[in-house]
C-alpha cells in the first residue's frame, strides 16, 4: 500500500489545480491512507476522466426545487423549480410567445416535484421531472458534461424510500454517478451554522419540520403541514374572496398559482411579537395579562394604535381577465400569516397531530426531548427553508415559544386544573418544577425572573462534580457550552453545509455505490445498526475506486437515516 | 396551447426502459404492451419533434437528448462571444462571464457600461454613452428599461473589468468584506472586536466556517467520531501512523487521558469561527415593505435570476453576469461513437459530425384532406392560418405523408389503436396500414418518370380502403380517418364497472392526438464489421428494422 504514496502526491498536484492548494478537490473519499482514485477503467474511460473526478456535485432536492453545484462553493450554481411550463414537450415554445393564455388550471401538484403521500405520486413522473431538471442544471448552469461524477445528495430524512430510490436510480442510471453520499438536510443545516447540535426548524413548502440534532445525529423529528403550501392556499382564499366576493371555491381558479405565489413571496410579512410591537409602552399590567391569555386573544382584531394597519398594497394582477389592480391591506396579509403559522385563535386542543402551529410544534418538540439534549438545543435554534424568509417570522416564533415556556415551564401537563394550581400555588411551583425538570434544562419557567445569568452558572457547577474529572478537564481546553436559554443562529442552509462537509472530505452518513445499487437496489440496504463500522472504514480506504474494483464483493451499506426496506 | 397546425412527435425508444412500478422496481411487462398514451403526463418527457433527434448508425437507434452522453467542446460567453478556456472555468469555479457582460436584474436585457454624466449637464440623458477619455465614474445602463447600477448605489472607476470591480462592492457602494480583509484588519489591530453580524454576508460566513472546520479537523483527533480527514501527508507522517493504529485498536480512548489534541472538535463560538446570530428583529424591513408596497419588492422571476441569495427588495438586486454556454459533442451511450460534433470555433455554427434522425427515418407530415383554412400567401408568411376545430361525430380525413430519406426502399407498417386513449376517445382508422416507400434516388429520376404522376388520384375521387392515396419518388401518402369524440362530460361512455371521471375538461384534453406505431423494414448493404474481414460478396443485403411510436397531432375538437 505504501507504494501508493508516490503516485498519490503526483496526482494531487494535478488535482489541486482548481483551488487552494491545501485542499484537494476529491472530497468525501474516505479515510486518510488511500490509494488515489485512478482513472477507473469503466466503459467511459477516456484520458479526460481525470478531471471529472475532481468535481464533487452537491444536489439538494426539495419538494419544489433542485439545488445543484460543486462542493466547496458557498452557494449552488443552479436553483431550479419545476413548474408546468417546464413540463412541456421539447420544441414547445409557448413560453416565449407573447402572453395571452394564462395557465389558471395548474395547482399545487403541478408545481411540485413529489409529495410525501406516495398515493398521489407517479414515481415515473418524478423520475422524468428530476431528470429534466438535473440535465438543465448540469448542462446550462454548471456547464458540465456527462462524465460520471461523484455526488452528494442532500435530502430531508423523511423522504420515503421509493422516492429516494427513484432519485438514486436516476443518478446511477441516467447520470452514471459512481458513488452517492446521502446527507440529511437537518444535520447539514447544523453544520452550516457551525454547531454540532441544534434544533433545526425547516419551514419548507410541504411541511414545517422541526428536527433536533445532537452531535450531528438526528434525535427527533416532528412535522406540521403548516408550511408554504398551506400559506399559499390561505392567501389564495383571501384573494379569491376579495376578487369574487364568494367564500367557496367553484372549481376554476381565480388567479393563477404562479401569481398567487409571487404575491406570497413579495408581500407576506408577520406581525412583530406582541411585546415588541408599538403597544409595548402600554401599562405593564396589560402586557402580563396578554401573555397569560395568548390563546384566547384575537390577534386579527385590528389594533388602533398600530401604524401599519392602514397601509394597503396595490397588487397588479395579470392572470385574471381583464387585468386589474387589487388592493389588499397589509393587515390582512399578516392575518393570513398568523392563521397559518400560529393559529392563535384556535385552542391548542383543537389541533391534530399533523397540523400544530409552529410555535407549539417547537415547544412540544423541545418538551419531548431528553433534557440534556433540550438544554443543548435551546441556544442553537436554526431556521431554514423558504418560509423562514417571511419578514419577521423568526422573531415572532421565538417570542411565542419563549412566552409559552415562561407560562408553562417544561411540564408536560396542561388543563384547567393545572392552570389553577399553578396560579394558586405559585411558591410551591418553583420547587416542584425544579424537582421534575433538570436544573440545567431551563430556568425560564420562573415567570418574570431574568433567565440569562442562571444557566451558565449551572453549567459550570455541574462540571466540577468529580475531582478526577476536574483534573482531566484541566488538561483540556475549557469549552463553555451555552445551555438552557434561547438563542437563534443563522445557517447558510443545508446545501452550503453539504458543500462544506464534502469539501472537507468527511464521510457522509451513508454512501451508496453504483455497482451495489444496480445489483441490489434499495433492498440491499441493511439496517443502520447492523453495519460494521470498522469494515466500512476499511472498505472506504480504497476511496471509491477500491470498492468499484472489487465488483461483486459483499459489503454492507445503508441508506442511513432513510431506513431500509 | 400547443402548435395548432397538425404536427408529429416521435417517442424516443429509450424512455421505455425507465418505467417504474410503485416499489421503484423496474417495469412490469404488462405496462409495455399497452398503447402509448400521448396525454399521459410522462409522455411529455419522451416525445420529441423529429428535428431534435439524432441517430446512431452503429446501433441503428434513435437517440434523443436524454440518451446521449455529452462532452463539452468550447465554453463561451453568449454576449461577447469570447471563448473561455476550460482551465479558467475550473480554476475560478465560475460558470459566468468574467469580463463585463451583465444582464439587467430587472428586465434581463443586456447592460452597457457608460460614464455617468456630470450632474451639471442636465440636458443629457444618463444613458447617452460618451467616450470620456478622462474617465469619471462609470455605471451599468440597461438600454431597455433604463435601469442603471446607480440605483443600487454602485459606480465603477474603470469602464473595463466590471466583474472584478463589482465583486468587491456591495449594493449601496460599501466594499464587500472578505476573509482576507478581516484577517488583515486583525493583524493590524489584534484587539479589534470581530465584525458585527450584520456585516457578515454569506460569503464571509462560509469562508469563516470553512477555515474553522479545517482548523478543527487538523487539531482534533481524527479517529474518533468518524471524522477522518486527509491532511495531505503520506504514510511516513506520524499522524497517519497513529491514525492507522487507532483504526485497529478501536475507539477505546474514553478511559485514557488524551494527550495533545482534543478528541472532539468544538463548535463555532464566535464570528471568526463562522457563528452568526440570526437577526430576529426585522422591523426595518417590514417598515420598508409596508411603506413601499408592491413596487419595492422583487418578483419571483427576478429573484430566480439572481445568482446569489435571493433578494427581497428591488434595490437588493444585482446585475447578473451572463451564464457561459458550451458547445457540446454528443456520443451514443452504448457504442461510444460520436453522433454530433460542432466546430470548436465559437462563431461557427457548422458541425463536423451530425447524424440527424431526419436522414435515417421517414419524415411524417400530416395535413387535412379538405383544409378549411385558406392557404397563406407567401408574402404573409410565417403567419399561420388556423384550422377550424373538428366537430364531434363527423368523419375527417387526413393525409399522412411518409418521406423516405434512405437510399433503399422501405416497407412501412402502421398500427394505431382504434380508439385514442384518454377520457374522450376518438375513433381512428388507418386506411392503408402497410405500404412501401421508394428509395431516395436521384432527383432526376422523378422527372424522368413522368408516368408516375398520372397515377396520382384525381381530386374528386374519395379515399379508398387499402390503397395508397398519393405516391411520388420517395414519398407515399395515405389517408387517415378520424371521428372525433364529443367533449361533453355527460356523454361519456361507461366501460364496464369503471367509474367515470366526471371532472371538468382538463387542459389539453380537447387536443386530438393519435398515437401511431411505425415499423419500418428495409434491406441495406451489410456494414463492414470491424471484427470480421469484409465479406467478399458485395451483394450481401442485410435486413434492418426500426420501430417507434409517434404522435400525430390532428387538431382541436370543438366544444359543443
Amino acid at each position: 500500500m505504501s507504494s501508493g504514496t508516490g503516485p498519490a502526491l503526483a496526482h494531487r498536484s494535478v488535482a489541486s489545480i482548481r483551488s487552494a492548494p491545501i485542499l484537494q478537490e476529491q472530497a468525501g473519499s474516505g479515510t486518510t491512507p488511500h490509494t488515489p482514485p485512478r482513472t477507473i477503467s469503466n466503459t467511459y474511460g477516456s484520458p479526460a476522466t481525470i478531471r471529472a473526478d475532481d468535481d464533487f456535485l452537491i444536489i439538494q432536492i426539495g419538494s419544489r426545487f433542485v439545488r445543484a453545484g460543486f462542493a466547496g462553493d458557498n452557494q449552488p450554481k443552479a436553483v431550479l423549480t419545476c413548474g408546468p411550463q417546464d413540463q412541456r414537450r421539447a420544441g414547445d415554445f409557448r413560453d416565449w410567445q407573447p402572453a395571452g393564455d394564462v395557465d389558471l388550471q395548474s395547482g399545487n401538484k403541478d408545481h411540485e416535484l413529489w409529495r410525501y403521500d406516495l398515493r398521489e405520486v407517479d414515481l415515473g413522473l418524478v423520475y422524468d421531472k428530476l431528470d429534466r431538471l438535473l440535465r438543465d442544471a448540469f448542462g446550462r448552469c454548471l456547464l458540465i458534461d456527462s462524465r460520471p461524477r461523484r455526488a452528494g445528495l442532500v435530502l430531508d430524512s423523511g423522504v420515503p424510500i421509493p422516492i429516494l430510490s427513484t432519485v438514486l436510480d436516476l443518478l446511477f442510471k441516467g447520470f452514471q454517478t459512481p458513488m452517492i453520499s446521502l446527507m440529511s438536510t437537518a444535520s447539514m443545516s447544523v453544520v452550516a451554522a457551525g454547531i454540532r447540535s441544534g434544533l433545526v426548524v425547516d419551514m419548507g413548502w410541504a411541511e414545517t419540520v422541526v428536527t433536533s440534532v445532537y452531535e450531528y445525529r438526528e434525535v427527533k423529528c416532528t412535522r406540521s403541514v403548516r408550511g408554504g403550501r398551506y400559506l399559499n392556499d390561505r392567501l389564495y382564499e383571501l384573494l379569491q374572496k376579495l376578487l369574487t366576493g364568494k367564500e367557496e371555491d367553484d372549481g376554476a381558479r381565480v388567479i393563477s398559482f404562479a401569481e398567487c405565489e409571487d404575491i406570497m413571496c413579495r408581500l407576506m410579512w408577520c406581525r412583530p411579537p406582541a411585546s415588541k410591537s408599538p403597544q409595548a409602552h402600554k401599562p405593564a399590567q396589560r402586557q402580563s395579562q396578554q401573555l397569560d391569555t395568548v390563546e384566547e386573544q384575537d390577534e386579527s382584531e385590528p389594533e388602533p394604535e398600530h401604524s401599519l394597519q392602514n397601509s394597503v398594497a396595490s397588487i397588479p394582477l395579470r392572470s385574471i381577465n381583464p387585468p386589474r389592480t387589487v388592493e389588499v391591506s397589509f393587515d390582512k396579509l399578516a392575518d393570513v400569516c398568523d392563521d397559518t403559522f400560529f393559529a392563535l385563535s384556535v385552542a391548542p386542543t383543537e389541533f391534530d397531530d399533523e397540523d400544530f402551529p409552529v410555535h407549539l410544534l417547537i415547544y412540544r418538540h423541545l418538551l419531548q426531548l431528553p433534557m440534556d439534549v433540550r438544554a443543548i438545543c435551546m441556544p442553537r435554534i436554526v431556521f431554514t427553508g423558504g418560509c423562514s424568509n417571511i419578514l419577521g417570522i423568526k422573531g415572532r416564533i421565538m417570542e411565542e415559544v419563549t412566552s409559552m415556556v415562561k407560562r408553562k415551564g417544561w411540564a408536560n401537563v396542561s388543563g384547567k386544573h393545572v392552570e389553577e394550581s399553578r396560579n394558586s400555588q405559585f411558591s410551591d411551583r418553583r420547587a416542584s418544577i425544579a424537582r421534575s425538570v433538570s436544573s440545567t434544562a431551563t430556568a425560564s419557567d420562573l415567570g418574570e425572573e431574568q433567565e440569562s445569568s442562571r444557566p451558565s452558572s449551572i453549567a459550570s457547577q455541574s462540571d466540577i462534580s468529580d475531582p478526577i474529572e476536574a483534573k482531566v478537564a484541566r488538561h483540556r481546553p475549557q469549552i463553555s457550552q451555552m445551555q438552557g436559554e434561547f438563542r437563534t443562529l443563522h445557517t447558510l442552509g443545508p446545501w452550503a453545509g453539504a458543500s462544506l462537509v464534502s469539501q472537507l472530505k468527511i464521510p457522509a452518513m451513508a454512501t451508496v455505490d453504483r455497482e451495489l445499487w444496480l445489483q441490489q437496489g434499495a433492498n440491499g440496504a441493511t439496517r443502520p445498526n447492523e453495519i460494521d463500522v470498522k469494515a466500512q472504514q476499511r472498505q472506504s480506504m480504497g476511496a471509491g475506486g477500491f470498492i468499484r474494483g472489487s465488483g461483486g464483493h459483499h459489503t454492507n451499506w445503508t441508506l442511513g437515516a432513510w431506513g431500509n426496506v | 396551447m400547443a402548435p395548432l397546425t397538425p404536427y408529429t412527435y416521435i417517442q424516443c425508444p429509450c424512455s421505455d426502459q425507465t418505467v417504474f412500478g410503485p416499489g421503484g422496481a423496474a417495469s412490469d411487462p404488462e405496462e409495455n404492451d399497452q398503447t402509448f398514451d400521448p396525454k399521459a403526463p410522462r409522455s411529455n418527457y419522451s416525445l420529441y419533434p423529429l428535428e431534435y433527434l439524432l441517430y446512431c448508425e452503429d446501433c441503428q437507434q434513435i437517440r434523443c437528448p436524454r440518451c446521449v452522453t455529452e462532452e463539452s467542446v468550447t465554453y463561451y460567453c453568449p454576449n461577447c462571444l469570447f471563448e473561455v478556456p476550460s482551465s479558467n472555468l475550473r480554476s475560478e469555479g465560475n460558470s459566468r462571464c468574467t469580463r463585463s457582460c451583465y444582464q439587467c436584474p430587472v428586465c434581463v436585457g443586456p447592460l452597457q457600461v457608460g460614464a455617468i454624466q456630470p450632474t451639471t449637464d442636465a440636458n443629457l440623458l444618463p444613458t447617452q454613452y460618451q467616450t470620456n477619455p478622462s474617465g469619471g465614474p462609470y455605471a451599468l445602463f440597461c438600454q431597455y428599461c433604463n435601469w442603471t447600477s446607480t440605483e443600487i448605489g454602485i459606480e465603477f472607476d474603470r469602464p473595463s473589468g466590471i466583474y472584478n470591480q463589482l465583486s468587491k462592492v456591495n449594493n449601496g457602494g460599501q466594499p464587500k468584506l472578505t476573509l482576507r480583509d478581516v484577517k488583515d484588519r486583525r493583524k493590524d489591530n489584534p484587539d479589534e472586536p470581530p465584525v458585527p453580524d450584520d456585516q457578515v454576508d454569506a460569503d464571509l460566513q462560509f469562508a469563516n466556517l470553512k477555515a474553522f472546520y479545517q482548523q478543527q479537523l487538523s487539531e482534533s483527533n481524527t479517529s474518533l467520531r468518524g471524522l477522518p480527514l486527509h491532511d495531505g501527508l503520506g504514510f511516513s507522517s506520524p499522524a497517519a501512523l497513529t491514525r492507522i493504529m487507532s483504526l485497529y485498536t478501536g475507539r477505546g480512548h474514553q478511559g485514557r487521558l488524551q494527550q495533545g489534541p482534543a478528541d472532539i472538535m468544538r463548535e463555532a463560538l464566535g464570528t471568526n469561527d463562522g457563528l452568526k446570530i440570526a437577526n430576529l428583529d426585522e422591523s426595518k424591513d417590514i417598515k420598508k415593505l409596508i411603506d413601499g408596497g408592491w413596487g419595492v419588492t422583487a418578483s419571483i422571476e427576478q429573484r430566480s435570476q439572481q445568482p446569489t441569495e435571493p433578494a427581497r427588495f428591488e434595490d437588493e438586486l444585482r446585475p447578473i453576469a451572463y451564464l457561459l454556454r458550451s458547445k457540446r459533442s454528443k456520443r451514443c451511450p452504448s457504442c461510444r461513437h460520436i453522433i454530433s460534433k460542432p466546430e470548436a470555433k465559437v462563431v461557427s455554427t457548422r458541425f463536423k459530425i451530425r447524424l440527424v434522425a431526419k436522414s435515417y427515418i421517414p419524415t411524417i407530415t400530416i395535413r387535412p384532406l379538405n383544409p378549411t383554412a385558406t392557404p397563406v400567401p407567401i408574402t404573409y408568411r410565417p403567419m399561420v392560418q388556423e384550422e377550424e376545430p373538428l366537430k364531434p361525430h363527423q368523419a375527417y380525413h387526413f393525409v399522412v405523408t411518409f418521406k423516405n430519406p434512405l437510399f433503399d426502399n422501405i416497407k412501412v407498417t402502421l398500427a394505431s389503436p382504434p380508439k385514442t386513449p384518454g377520457r374522450f376517445s376518438s375513433r381512428v382508422t388507418v386506411l392503408c396500414p402497410q405500404f412501401e416507400v421508394d428509395a431516395n434516388t436521384d432527383m432526376w429520376d422523378d422527372a424522368l418518370k413522368d408516368d408516375e404522376r398520372d397515377r396520382s388520384r384525381k381530386a374528386d375521387e374519395g379515399p379508398e380502403v387499402g390503397k395508397i392515396w398519393e405516391k411520388g419518388r420517395n414519398w407515399v401518402s395515405i389517408v387517415l380517418e378520424v371521428i372525433p369524440a364529443s367533449l361533453r362530460i355527460d356523454q361519456l361512455e361507461k366501460k364496464g364497472n369503471e367509474k367515470i371521471d366526471t371532472s371538468p375538461l382538463k387542459k389539453g384534453e380537447d387536443l386530438l392526438e393519435i398515437p401511431m406505431f411505425v415499423r419500418m423494414e428495409w434491406e441495406s448493404e451489410a456494414q463492414a464489421d470491424m471484427d470480421g474481414p469484409p465479406s467478399k460478396d458485395k451483394e450481401t443485403r442485410e435486413k434492418r428494422e426500426l420501430a417507434y411510436w409517434c404522435v400525430l397531432g390532428v387538431g382541436r375538437i370543438s366544444h359543443e
